[in-house]
């Protein structure tokens, strides 16, 4: 991280206020810190509290100042028209997620015919982000307000599920952003479930057992599972990420008890080593699993975020079966795929790439950030 | 001090009495407390808020910094820039955390601007603006107004207080130096017009506070 020089603090202090001084190093620029700066205040003339303004801006600023993500400091952070509950233990909602899964209901909505009901599985579902943006943005698109919506969310972490639970409860109680279930006219169950999706038992015993017994097809399998390996965890994450937001929603890893039944001792073995036992690199381990779970629902859409263009295609190349353990299924026989860039909607430029022997078409701007199969025959 | 909510109705009730001609008698009802300009004013329709242009017209552009971007960051700067494409007008907006909420606001405020650039002084930008100055205008000239009228019963307050107070050592009739009590007492002897009246305790409680 390179030096701030000095001057940039006595700007800060003269121009805008000592507190944005006292927030540069974590902000970087002023205009950030006049932002934050501005938002802290806002929320504490937003909230009551026994405790005078002052002194509470005053605390959330030397928190913000020590490294502490916007959004622990607040409490909340905007997605949609929604407000996400943030806490410390589960993962902040990210930009890029915002904008691919509103895409998502875009096409979702366009391409839905009246009479059917729709079914979507969002596993790693942490604040329960996804799915409730999902269900607001169908809720309130005419061509799918009226047809009946399953959403099911699952996470491993008790924190992430009771999290999401607060967050539907609160942006369908406390903000109206989305009907009560059982209101008139309105048909949606949205559950969360925490469950280890590498458990052996979760595909025949959760998936197809409880959550789907003879339900009809699965429309839409959406994850942001743990990319990052953990190299990049140490050396291509921000400082705030890294000290601050956990690791378990970040890095593949935990997963690891359920390889040491063979005897080995996978706790102590080297990453690379780690990934191979799943036949890919240590990054990747949730998209083995995540493949195996579509290969056994055969969802009509499936859409995974990942960490970049180089993942992207290899999370390509495993879905048409080009690497990963378990090669004897189909996941990606009849699957149209396409890459999605951090801003899938802006402007479709034609892009199109060729990986394992088929095409694969490009949409949006800027990096690589999710991976999208649709098969509209089943 | 104008608190009680009670007593500031009696006071409109008695200006109202003063500005015959802006009260309808028992015509409307519902006009007789409009007494003050800006009111009608407002009640003259102000151009609709002018609609987004089309979305092909517009290229869109997140102010993001340079690096990976995802899991592996977190930013909270929402900033959304929006480009005009046929009018190259180019406006931004990050008054918001929420990207959703800026992106709406990019788009008012460019509405707003090819409105003014098509319809000039009959834009709704123009009217607001015109609308506040007024506003402002009218303001200005009512606190002139209400100062002026202080000063003028100031002067007649400070004689009226020096034979109250019986010559005590109330240098020149300076105002400042009276408490509110000897007002009240001043109030009882002149039988003013109980908003005027007002008014003056009120200066005093400012002029003591200044004095201080």
């Amino acid at each position: 991280m390179p030096r701030l020089p000095p001057s940039l603090f006595w700007r800060a202090r003269r121009e805008i206020s000592p507190l944005a001084a006292q927030l540069l190093p974590a902000c970087r620029d002023l205009e950030s810190a006049a932002n934050e700066l501005r938002w802290i205040r806002e929320h504490v003339q937003d909230t009551k509290s026994a405790i005078p303004n002052t002194l509470r801006v005053w605390k959330l600023v030397d928190k913000r100042a020590r490294g502490v993500p916007l959004q622990y400091v607040l409490g909340t952070q905007p997605f949609g028209d929604l407000e996400i509950k943030c806490r410390p233990g589960v993962l902040i909602p990210r930009p890029e997620t915002e904008a691919y899964t509103l895409y998502l209901a875009s096409i979702l909505s366009h391409s839905q015919p009246p009479t059917h009901s729709l079914s979507i599985l969002d596993l790693c579902t942490g604040t329960g982000c996804i799915p409730l943006l999902l269900l607001h943005s169908l809720l309130t698109n005419p061509s799918t307000r009226d047809i009946p919506i399953h959403i099911h969310g699952v996470d491993i972490s008790p924190h992430a599920v009771a999290l999401a639970r607060e967050n539907q409860a609160h942006n369908t109680a406390v903000l109206h952003h989305l009907p009560p279930p059982s209101s008139s006219g309105v048909r949606y169950t949205l559950d969360f479930t925490q469950q280890d999706i590498f458990s052996p038992a979760f595909v025949p015993n959760f998936l197809l057992q409880d959550l789907r017994p003879k339900g009809p097809a699965l429309d839409l399998l959406v994850s942001n599972p743990p990319y990052i390996s953990p190299r990049d965890f140490a050396t291509a994450t921000a400082r705030a990420v890294r000290n601050y937001e956990p690791r378990l929603a970040l890095v593949p890893g935990h997963q690891r008890h359920h390889l040491s039944s063979d005897g080995s001792s996978p706790e102590n073995e080297e990453d690379e080593e780690f990934g191979q036992r799943y036949g890919c690199r240590p990054e990747d381990i949730f998209y083995t699993r995540l493949r195996e779970v579509a290969a056994a629902l055969r969802p009509r859409r499936v859409l995974v975020e990942v960490g970049g263009w180089e993942q992207a295609q290899r999370v390509v190349g495993l879905f048409l079966g080009g690497g990963g353990s378990g090669s004897g299924d189909d996941a990606g026989g009849n699957y149209e795929v396409e890459i999605w860039r951090d801003e899938p909607a802006a402007g479709d430029r034609g892009e199109k790439v060729e990986i394992a022997g088929r095409e694969v078409a490009v949409r949006g701007v800027g990096k690589g950030r999710a991976v999208y199969l649709c098969n509209d025959d089943v | 001090m104008l608190r009680p909510f009670a007593s500031s109705r009696a006071l409109f009730r008695s200006a109202g009495t003063i500005r015959n001609d802006y009260v309808l008698p028992s015509a409307n009802p519902g006009l007789r407390h409009s007494f003050s300009t800006s009111v009608t004013l407002q009640k003259k329709q102000l151009p609709p808020r002018p609609k987004h242009p089309p979305e092909s017209e517009i290229e869109e552009s997140f102010l993001k910094g340079s690096g990976p971007g995802g899991q592996k960051i977190n930013k909270t700067n929402s900033a959304v820039q929006i480009k005009h494409l046929p009018t190259g007008i180019v406006v931004k907006s990050q008054a918001t955390r929420s990207r959703t909420q800026n992106r709406k606001i990019a788009r008012d405020l460019l509405a707003l601007k090819l409105d003014e650039l098509a319809n000039g002084p009959q834009s709704r930008a123009a009217v607001v603006s015109e609308v506040k100055k007024k506003r402002a205008a009218s303001r200005a000239k009512k606190s002139r107004r209400k100062y002026r009228k202080l000063a003028e019963s100031q002067d007649d307050e400070g004689s009226i207080a020096e034979e109250a107070e019986g010559g005590e050592d109330v240098e020149g009739g300076e105002w400042e130096e009276i408490s509110a009590d000897s007002v009240e007492e001043v109030k009882a002897e002149t039988e003013e017009p109980q908003f005027l009246d007002r008014a003056k305790v009120q200066s005093t409680e400012s002029s003591i506070t200044k004095n201080k």
